[in-house]
């Protein structure tokens, strides 16, 4: 079991440290997320959308930027092992689930980061007040988490195919679609502050990660040795 | 790898499937004769809308059906790597798509009679799209691999992962958002709401549908496992 964490987090903390070297996932996911939000808060503003309607489209806003940066970004951790060749040496050196642990805690650690900078710009520049903070931030990291869990499953996958960039988005979207929907419900319901559409989107992001959770961790040996 | 004398692909015996087809094709046509003089339209629908139910819930059990035969046979393909069994999950991904495209025509065409509009982002309607942008991402998939193994084991991992997800978007995303949408067959009351005779025309199509689907599937997988042993014979 510990050496299984320890080679889990030896892969997270390579990974960490080529991506500072190198900053490509950072410099697409991060300058990625700022573009779009620059452009969001040039057309839309703080003041274009009614008051009403402000918890629910502020919400759709932020959620289509975190989704779509970490689409631009998360299948580099599969991506450039199969580019730069390393594959092979990353299959002799650990067993498959600590790959898939230590990717997934990569992957998870930078959607957070982006989160970190990115959520916080967001409400400031948009005007967006969230009525009930601490539930906002539970949404923010179980989504994700589940977010990085299928992302991580899914780069594994269209890192052996064979047009990859365009395959990401096209296999990961689907999947996440119902996830979004669940996530932008639930920051509606933050922003408003209605406590039941909280715990009911609480309750369904957290079975639909467990569930991707066990289904990825059962499915990525097949995934990353066949 | 086929091997060369592989049995062909028949769920019912040849013979019974000769006779059955002849049987398929009144069935169905005594379904759409009853379907449209044998019921009255039921109350608390505009005009003749409630008939489209006879085709609309064997297109929609059928894909559902269809997807999840897809992902039983992506999980044999894993356990026994039988080239045979990606041929079945893919097939039947296909079908799968196919009845979903079905049964969102037949539920947009009822929207608009009863809704007023083809199109209206009901909770039904968003699930039943995700649905399809799944099974035709993955027959993306299966487009973007060249290696017959890596193209089945992958293809059968991403079934597996979309079927997960199908829950969610059939039971969890209507249930938590309100929708427009008739109560379902099998009803969080438990309690069957149709007369008599919606229910004998209703299981007739379900049974036929069904049927259409099984005849199809194994016409499907004939053509493929000898489009297959073709391609190997000429490499």
């Amino acid at each position: 079991m510990w050496r299984w964490l320890a080679e889990a987090f030896a892969v997270a903390a390579k990974d960490l440290r080529t991506e500072f070297r190198t900053r490509v996932a950072i410099n697409s996911l991060g300058l990625f997320a700022l573009t779009v939000l620059a452009a969001v808060s040039y057309t839309v503003g703080p003041y274009r959308i009614a008051a009403e309607d402000r918890p629910f489209l502020l919400a759709v806003l932020l959620w289509i930027v975190i989704f779509f940066a970490a689409l631009a970004g998360l299948d580099r951790s599969f991506v450039k092992e199969e580019e730069s060749h390393t594959a092979p040496l990353l299959r002799l050196a650990a067993s498959p689930s600590a790959v898939w642990f230590g990717k997934l805690v990569f992957n998870l650690l930078v959607i957070y980061m982006l989160m970190a900078i990115l959520v916080p710009l967001y409400c400031i520049l948009m005007g967006y007040t969230i009525m009930m903070v601490w539930e906002f931030v539970l949404i923010l990291v179980l989504g994700g988490y589940a977010l990085a869990v299928i992302t991580t499953i899914v780069a594994a996958i269209i890192a052996r195919a064979l047009t990859r960039g365009a395959l990401f988005s096209v296999l990961s979207l689907p999947l996440l679609l119902p996830l979004m929907i669940f996530l932008i419900q639930g920051t509606a319901g933050v922003a408003e502050g209605t406590p039941e559409i909280v715990s009911s989107t609480v309750r369904a992001v957290l079975s639909m990660g467990g569930i991707m959770t066990i289904v990825s961790a059962a499915l990525f040996p097949v995934v990353w040795s066949d | 790898m086929l091997r060369e004398n592989a049995e062909m692909e028949w769920i019912v015996p040849k013979p019974v499937s000769e006779i059955l087809k002849w049987v398929l094709l009144v069935w169905l046509a005594g379904v759409i004769v009853a379907a449209f003089f044998y019921v009255q339209p039921a109350e608390g629908f505009i005009g003749e809308s409630s008939r489209i139910v006879f085709f609309h819930v064997p297109m929609a059990w059928v894909a559902v059906l269809a997807f999840l035969v897809s992902c039983v046979t992506s999980v044999m393909y894993l356990r026994r790597r039988d080239p045979k069994d990606d041929i079945r999950a893919s097939v039947s991904a296909g079908l799968g798509l196919l009845f979903a495209v079905l049964a969102t025509t037949t539920g947009a065409v009822f929207a608009k009679i009863m809704w007023g509009a083809y199109w209206n982002w009901d909770p039904r309607q968003t699930s039943i799209t995700i649905l399809l942008l799944i099974y035709a991402a993955y027959l993306a998939l299966r487009g973007a691999i060249d290696d017959p193994e890596r193209r089945a084991s992958l293809a059968a991992v991403y079934a597996i992962l979309a079927f997960v997800t199908v829950p969610f978007l059939v039971f969890v995303v209507p249930r938590i958002y309100w929708s427009l949408h008739p109560d379902t067959i099998i009803n969080t009351r438990g309690a069957n709401e149709f007369d008599s005779r919606y229910t004998q025309v209703l299981l007739a199509s379900l049974v036929g549908f069904t049927y259409l689907y099984v005849w199809l599937y194994t016409i499907g997988c004939r053509i493929e496992e000898i489009r297959q042993r073709r391609r190997q014979e000429v490499l």
